[in-house]
């Protein structure tokens, strides 16, 4: 396993430069994707790698006029450890402390688990409901994508080539609100998710459900938010049977396949629990409760 | 009970292994050295109409390329011989190697295998073993009747070794049962996974060659590189540097030849290391998947009066050292318990999979985990606490086991209370959790094994084992059986150990037979120096030896503490003129004899020699929506013997605990129609981690066996792994009321039997 050529630029306009001088090039940070898959003989390294892990002020995370500003190179293990996020983006800490191991954390990085698109991924679910926006940069100019709109397809996205993730710019969440990130997971450490369900819950003054938003992990062939669990929840209490009516409403977005992580069968009767459990802990956050992060190893019958 | 001098000695490799600063086979180089890989078969079956290497030759960096028209055409096999080194004529599994290139760099070596042109005529697939043995399967080995093998192996067709067991009159006494059950249990192929994936460096001098393998049976490689290679034993020196383990993976001779006729072919040393997919495809070593199908008469009162079984285990497409193992899994099939009518039928079927081979405890976790459900169920059938049941059953001393073998004093009931003690069987759960149970036994294996003790002249001491450490405390135990001896200290000697050059043959790290045999060796060897040292002793402290003892480093005349010289003294006085250097074999222990007429396919496994018996009662949650578990406490309790090592022992248990719940719950191969492993890699073979693993509390129970090791000791290393899955099995089946007839259990086996629903 080698590539051609590394390349270790010293500032963000270098690497875009980089890239789009080098035809084929691609950027490496953590490498716990590109460098494991890699490996393991799902594709070959690129001709050329520029590896951005060192490039300064991409690691940050701050609260910016009330939304969350996070760098592309901020780690997981930074993200899980950081009070802010816990405190309003809690959904976010629950991905980012159930990636990988803590190895993986360490290294890993959210613009590389952003970029890699996989349907499985950790933090692609809170992001959704969050409403958090991608920040690209080329050498041609910035733009700005809802993250929903980042993924094209398993691995693929809808950045062009010479574009690079900058940071992610999560709104705050409305007064009231609550989140959760709940997967399925077969072991306690170095898991991907069979499954997985991000909730937003934000609850009015009377108690009632004001907003809510579901997104589902490994269903889809992207991180898919589901409009039906949704439109289910709002305007009603979060009852136990409120919440297992909208969970049940989750088939709509749902279209998981069978591999060796499990059948379609399974899946599809998974959404529904892990999504539930989402969207009772999200209720649970909303209403005051503090329920540790993160929430997978909170709730259910392996807690 | 533990000496202070056993308690606080740590193995001594451990800090290296730890730090990252040990040297493993694939952290050697050698000057000039070359990189090796292989081709595989790219069909789990098919015939090889040509193979074409002249465009993987052309390419620059390539040195060579083997095929087996480049080595003597030699089958070989521990039991049937029914494989050679490189692919002749017919691929038979998807990891068998067809080719072997050496080159300048790991890339340009994997480059150029897969540019080796080979055409190939597809044969039919074999992946089920009910499949492969109907009349009319597809043969695997369509020339096996002219294969040679060992006399004692009954084979047919795809059967490549049947056994049976038959005692007493098993249809009048199902007849005559108050209820029976009849239940059947599918169990999936598993693996080995040493954290260190195989590795070889070979080098030659002249006409001898030294090889540096991740081997668990140096001496078992010496002879398979031999006899493949056609040259004498005395020309191959196998040495094993740091061992990450192995579990019966690296047991057998694998790819040590391989890589020798590389490096005879380039003249230059060549290495070979595997990835983690190699790992899991090519050794013929994984884990056999089984059939079992148990029928079971009992009485009201709990009486086992019948059992009938029939098992058909999976060979793989070549027979590594299975061919033994219906017999030991027909064994398990009765288990630890008197049951006087009797009738066991196993099979080994070939089929187009990765070979079978012995993995800790073989057959046995499999075999049990059915057994041990199935024993919840009998009691089920006559609403019978399932302890009480076994508790009526169980061994003792003066039993006759299914092969009429007379028990020795043994500890079978004890471990069977002291476990439910430690766990508190019978309190009450919540509602998701159950507490289940399940025993098992294991025999002990007595062989020849060989050491040599010397002592240096700064009184420090050196063991020259031919024994293998593969991360099961040999290190451990050997100095402490040593200084005993001789009234040092366990930190007072260093190892030479895996170096067939050196030390005395020694079976390997198989078996648990390190301590048992090799323990041995050198307690002979330990005592021939003791006796070197009296002598001396003699002549210092002018007095008769038996009057003299070896303590706390000093010989000193007994009476009289202070009348004593230092060991060291000794040592350096002996440096001048004489040699303190002891060696030892001694006579492996008795095998009792058994009047096992009712048996065919004797291979050896009708008598339990030394028998360990285990109980494990694990506490389980699960999540009934989903379908995970999770185990949240294990009390073990064991009788193998005296305890020499209570470190090392406590140790074993706790990673053979580990390795039970991981093949219970998730770990599996998934093998499609066409053979192949769709799983071959850690994200989707998923191991247990640290994180899963729960507290473990032990209770040994020691009961010295007659037929035993040193000082009464049994077989340590593989029986943790046997009982574990049974119990955890019979904890989600009271959780739940569905009984998962499938290994492993997974979330989404477990989801479905709890739900009704097919999977």
């Amino acid at each position: 396993m080698s590539a051609g050529t590394y390349l270790q630029p010293a500032s963000v306009d270098d690497a875009l430069r980089l890239l789009a001088e080098h035809d084929g090039a691609a950027l490496v940070a953590g490498g716990t994707d590109l460098v494991v898959g890699t490996r393991q003989g799902k594709r070959t390294l690129p001709e050329t790698l520029v590896a951005i892990h060192r490039l300064p002020g991409l690691d940050g995370i701050a609260e910016d006029g009330g939304a969350l500003a996070i760098g592309a190179l901020a780690t997981h293990d930074a993200i899980e450890r950081s009070e802010l996020v816990r405190g309003r983006w809690t959904a976010l800490a629950d991905a980012s402390a159930i990636v990988g191991s803590p190895a993986t954390r360490h290294v890993g990085t959210l613009g590389g688990n952003l970029a890699n698109a996989s349907p499985a991924m950790e933090t692609g679910a809170p992001l959704a409901v969050l409403g958090a926006e991608v920040a690209l940069r080329s050498a041609a100019g910035s733009r700005t994508v809802a993250v929903g709109e980042l993924w094209a397809g398993p691995g693929r996205t809808t950045a062009a080539p010479g574009e690079m993730i900058t940071g992610v710019r999560v709104p705050a969440p409305a007064e009231g609100s609550g989140s959760a990130y709940v997967r399925l997971e077969y072991r306690r450490s170095m898991e991907i998710a069979v499954v997985g369900a991000a909730a937003l819950v934000t609850l009015a003054g009377d108690g009632t459900v004001a907003d809510a938003r579901v997104a589902l992990t490994a269903v889809a062939p992207t991180i898919v938010r589901s409009p039906a669990a949704e439109e289910s929840l709002r305007g009603g209490r979060p009852t136990p049977e409120a919440i297992a009516s909208a969970a049940a409403a989750v088939h709509d977005a749902a279209s998981p396949i069978s591999d060796v992580r499990g059948s379609d069968a399974y899946r599809t009767a998974m959404i529904e629990v892990i999504a539930r459990r989402a969207i009772d802990v999200a209720a649970r956050r909303a209403g005051g409760e503090a329920v540790p992060v993160p929430a997978t190893m909170t709730v259910g019958g392996t807690r | 009970m533990a000496t202070a001098a056993q308690k606080k000695f740590i193995r001594p490799d451990g800090k290296d292994k730890v730090t990252g600063l040990g040297r493993y086979t694939a952290d050697l180089t050698m000057t000039g050295m070359l990189h090796a890989c292989f081709r595989y078969a790219d069909h789990a079956h098919a015939r090889i109409r040509s193979i074409d290497a002249s465009r993987a030759r052309a390419l620059p960096g390539v040195f060579c390329v083997l095929t087996q028209d480049d080595v003597p055409d030699v089958r070989y096999g521990p039991f049937v011989e029914d494989r050679t080194l490189f692919a002749r004529d017919v691929v038979r599994y998807e990891g068998e190697v067809v080719a072997a290139v050496a080159a300048t760099t790991p890339e340009i070596a994997s480059e150029a295998a897969a540019l080796i042109d080979v055409d190939y005529e597809p044969l039919p697939v074999v992946s089920d073993v009910e499949a492969a043995l109907r009349d009319g399967a597809t043969l695997i080995h369509e020339g096996w009747s002219g294969y040679s093998a060992s006399e004692d192996v009954v084979r047919e067709g795809n059967d490549a070794s049947r056994s049976t067991i038959v005692k007493g009159d098993v249809e009048a006494a199902l007849a005559s049962a108050d209820a029976v059950v009849k239940e059947r249990y599918v169990a999936d192929m598993s693996h080995a996974v040493p954290i260190e994936p195989h590795a070889a460096i070979a080098q030659w001098q002249g006409d001898r060659v030294t090889v540096w393998s991740s081997t668990q049976v140096p001496y078992i490689a010496r002879s398979g590189v031999a006899t493949t290679l056609q040259i004498p034993e005395g020309h191959v020196r196998i040495i094993v540097p740091h061992l990450g383990g192995g579990f019966g993976g690296k047991c057998e001779f694998h790819y040590e030849a391989h890589v020798a006729a590389l490096a005879r072919a380039t003249d230059r040393p060549v290495r070979l290391v595997f990835s983690r997919s190699e790992e899991f495809i090519a050794p013929d070593h994984r884990r056999e998947g089984q059939v079992i199908e148990l029928e079971t008469g009992v009485m009201k009162d709990g009486t086992l009066v019948a059992r009938r079984g029939r098992l058909i285990l999976d060979n793989g497409a070549y027979s590594a050292d299975a061919p033994f193992f219906p017999q030991l899994a027909a064994m398990h099939a009765v288990g630890p318990y008197r049951i006087p009518n009797v009738s066991v039928d196993a099979s080994l079927a070939y089929t187009n999979t990765t070979p079978s081979g012995s993995v800790r405890a073989p057959t046995a976790p499999q075999a049990c985990w059915a057994v041990e459900q199935h024993m919840d169920s009998v009691a089920a059938a006559i609403g019978m606490d399932p302890v009480e049941l076994r508790r009526r059953n169980i061994l003792k001393e003066g039993d006759t086991t299914a092969t009429n073998q007379v028990l020795e004093p043994i500890g079978a009931a004890e471990t069977l209370e002291r476990a439910v003690e430690l766990i508190a069987y019978g309190r009450e759960l919540p509602e998701d959790e159950a507490i289940g149970v399940g025993c098992g036994w294991w025999p002990s294996f007595g062989g020849p094994s060989g050491a040599f003790v010397k002592l240096n002249g700064d009184g420090s001491g050196t063991i020259i084992t031919g024994a293998q450490e593969c991360g099961t405390g040999a290190v451990m135990a050997l100095p402490i059986l040593v200084a005993e001896e001789l009234g040092m200290r366990p930190e007072d000697f260093s190892i030479l150990a895996q170096d067939t050059d050196a030390g005395g043959w020694d079976a390997g790290a198989s078996g648990s037979q390190t301590t048992f045999n090799n323990g041995r060796a050198v307690i002979e060897a330990a005592r021939e120096v003791r006796a070197q040292l009296l002598e001396l002793a003699e002549e210092e402290l002018e007095a008769s030896r038996e009057d003299i003892e070896l303590v706390d480093g000093v010989a000193r005349v007994k009476g009289s503490p202070t009348k004593s010289v230092p060991i060291t003294t000794l040592a350096e006085t002996a440096q001048g003129d004489r040699l303190l250097l002891g060696k030892g074999s001694g006579s492996p222990p008795l095998t009792p004899d058994v009047d096992a007429s009712g048996c065919t396919g004797r291979l050896g496994m009708e008598t339990f020699a030394a028998p360990t018996f285990i109980t494990h009662a694990v506490r389980v949650r699960v999540d009934r929506e989903t379908g995970v578990c999770r185990v949240l406490e294990v009390a073990a309790s064991h009788d193998c013997g005296v305890i020499l090592n209570p470190v090392g022992a406590e140790g074993q248990v706790e990673g053979g605990v580990v390795m039970g719940i991981g093949m219970a719950t998730l770990e599996g191969s998934i093998v499609g129609d066409d053979g192949r492993q769709r799983n071959p890699h850690l994200l989707d073979y998923k191991l247990q981690t640290a994180a899963d693993a729960p507290p473990i509390s032990i209770a040994f129970v020691d009961a010295p066996s007659p037929y035993g090791g040193p000082k009464g000791s049994k077989g340590t290393g593989e029986p943790p792994c046997v009982p574990t899955p049974g119990a955890i099995g019979n904890a989600i089946a009271q959780v739940t009321g569905a009984r998962v007839h499938r290994l492993p259990m997974t979330p989404e086996r477990v989801w479905a039997a709890s739900h009704g629903v097919d999977a």
